[in-house]
């Protein structure tokens, strides 16, 4: 229906801009004025020895890059392998703890059932990420709920090193993050007709089956972008590393808050973040390509 | 085909499926529950089991100063920012469904890519930017900070309800005589409305809960409540804490129920 009112829109449109074009301008003033020329400032910045505006000494140099690529230091490596390793994992779990979710609710008749479940999913998206980081420092600290029940229980004697390492941190990634894995599957696996999965089961499939060989192959598109937005989330995370890591966790975005917070060298920070920015962009530029492919299907922009 | 499933005599694998997806939304719903707890749980650290139910910690977080200009300033700067992302994200999905501009496919991607981007690099880039241009840390520096950020999820919300209305009724009005602006302000405004209104609503939370952009670019004694939050976070963990986060928590569900009330939450899934 909505494709063919689409097909005929696209059909009678002509290709010159209306009027209605120019209410763009107040959107493309702002994301000139406050996006794209600050993220150029800051490519600029990562390659000048100081402030290039008042300071005049300062001058070209790829030093920044340099220490960050020689690592004399031995903690600039570490830390990107570190934003990749904890990003890779909570996305990976965020896809299992994701999936069902979402198979579930795109499945479900009931529509008070879809709706109570979905006020679930976003209820925590709705709530902020310190606030959602503190629930967890609650429940995993020493003196936490987890730890002091067992300990209650007796079923251990001293807390379980819960909190202030990765895994603190990515139980707690994966918290914030799981909500967004949900909407971008939801929307996906809805749309796979469930009478293909029917078919294959009244032809002699088992559930499984039907489900391995049908509807996941399906939703393959749905867990690529889900998987990547969840990815570029987690990597650039930094109140959750930064609570729950401890000194046991350094991720890039905490070295870039370092260097503007304590060591005040914002032309480093430009540098690292430059180079998470490169990361990011590649994961962007493949989560577009996939909407665009899936939308493209749909006949919607 | 539901009545069906229904006959059905009891089916184990169904059962461990509905279990499975029991557990994980409680494990969703659970952290936002216990902040309830140690909100009303009166002992000076955070313990657990609790010991009993006060309003202590809401007591605190009201009489505190330093909880009440930063609530404060963040519900000034998320005020500002709604009102801000609406006019300029409104506009913008207008002339990009309606438009007929070229490129739009990329123009739509691009103002979509700061949710994309990591917020603390935009929170970096324009501290560099305001640290060159010399204008300090300023609230409406902030404000447009936040606002950049909000502006994607009206985008989002506005355009859907775009997509999703009949054009003919336009075009209709038109061929009836109505001027554009008047085909404008008595058919397009009040049927995109719902959708404009609820990206304004989540540009507000957005904006009321954001961290990362407001890191760089809030001064001492002039921070925002999440900031402020963080920062005591780091030595304190006591009730207060969860006090403010309840505040923001009831904030947010009533957000929500708004939002259902509005336009229904389905329509966000089918974006």
């Amino acid at each position: 229906m909505s494709l063919r009112h689409h097909a005929a829109r696209m059909a009678v449109a002509s290709h010159r801009p209306s009027p209605i074009a120019w209410l763009i301008a107040p959107a493309v003033l702002l994301f000139v004025l406050f996006f794209v020329l600050p993220f150029a400032v800051m490519a600029v910045m990562s390659v000048y020895s100081g402030n290039p505006v008042n300071n005049p000494n300062a001058y070209l140099t790829t030093r920044h890059y340099e220490r960050f690529i020689f690592d004399t230091a031995g903690i600039f490596h570490d830390a990107l392998w570190a934003t990749l390793r904890i990003g890779l994992v909570t996305t990976v779990i965020s896809l299992l703890i994701g999936y069902p979710l979402a198979h579930w609710m795109a499945r479900m008749h009931s529509r008070l059932g879809h709706a109570l479940a979905l006020t679930a999913v976003i209820a925590p998206l709705l709530t902020g990420i310190v606030v959602r980081t503190f629930a967890w420092m609650t429940i995993l600290q020493d003196k936490g709920v987890i730890n002091t029940t067992l300990i209650s229980w007796g079923v251990i004697h001293k807390p379980l090193p819960l909190m202030y390492n990765e895994f603190g941190t990515v139980v707690a990634l994966v918290h914030i993050y799981v909500p967004f894995m949900v909407l971008t599957l939801i929307g996906v696996i809805g749309r796979i007709d469930e009478r293909l999965e029917q078919a294959a089961r009244s032809l002699g499939a088992g559930r499984l089956r039907a489900f391995v060989e049908v509807t996941l192959p399906l939703s393959l598109p749905g867990i690529l972008a889900g998987s990547l937005l969840v990815f570029a989330l987690s990597i650039s995370a930094y109140v959750t590393p930064s609570l729950m890591g401890g000194t046991d966790v350094l991720t890039l975005p905490m070295l870039i808050a370092q260097q503007v917070g304590t060591s005040f060298n914002p032309n480093f920070a430009g540098a690292l973040g430059v180079v998470l920015l490169l990361v990011c962009l590649v994961i962007v530029i493949a989560y577009n390509r996939i909407l665009a492919r899936l939308s493209g299907e749909q006949g919607l922009a | 085909m539901s009545a069906a499933a229904n006959k059905k005599p009891f089916d184990a694998g169904r059962a461990a499926y509905l279990a499975l997806n029991i557990v994980l939304l409680a494990f969703l719903l659970v952290p936002i529950a216990i902040i309830i707890v140690f909100a009303l749980n009166p002992t000076p650290f955070i313990s657990f089991p609790p010991v009993g139910v006060s309003l202590r910690w809401f007591e605190k977080f009201f009489a505190s100063s330093d909880f009440m200009n930063a609530l404060w300033l963040s519900l000034w700067v998320a005020a500002c920012v709604l009102v801000l992302s609406v006019l300029i994200g409104g506009a913008c999905a207008l002339a990009l469904a309606r438009g007929n501009l070229p490129g739009r496919t990329f123009l739509t991607a691009f103002f979509m890519s700061p949710l994309m981007l990591p917020a603390i690099l935009t929170g970096l880039a324009l501290f560099q930017s305001y640290l060159l241009a010399g204008i300090g840390r300023p609230v409406w520096g902030l404000i447009m900070a936040h606002t950049l950020i909000a502006v994607p999820y009206v985008l989002r919300t506005t355009l859907a309800v775009l997509h999703n209305f009949d054009h003919r009724i336009e075009e209709a009005a038109a061929a009836l005589g109505a001027s554009p602006v008047r085909v404008f302000f008595e058919i397009t405004l009040p049927l995109i409305r719902p959708g404009v209104f609820a990206g304004g609503v989540f540009a507000f939370i957005v904006s009321f809960d954001q961290f990362p952009v407001s890191l760089f670019l809030v001064v001492p004694k002039s921070e925002t409540l999440p900031v402020v939050l963080y920062n005591y976070m780091k030595f304190d963990l006591d009730g207060a804490i969860a006090a403010a986060s309840m505040v923001s928590i009831l904030l947010a569900l009533s957000v929500v129920l708004a939002m259902e009330r509005l336009i229904g939450l389905k329509a966000y899934v089918k974006l």
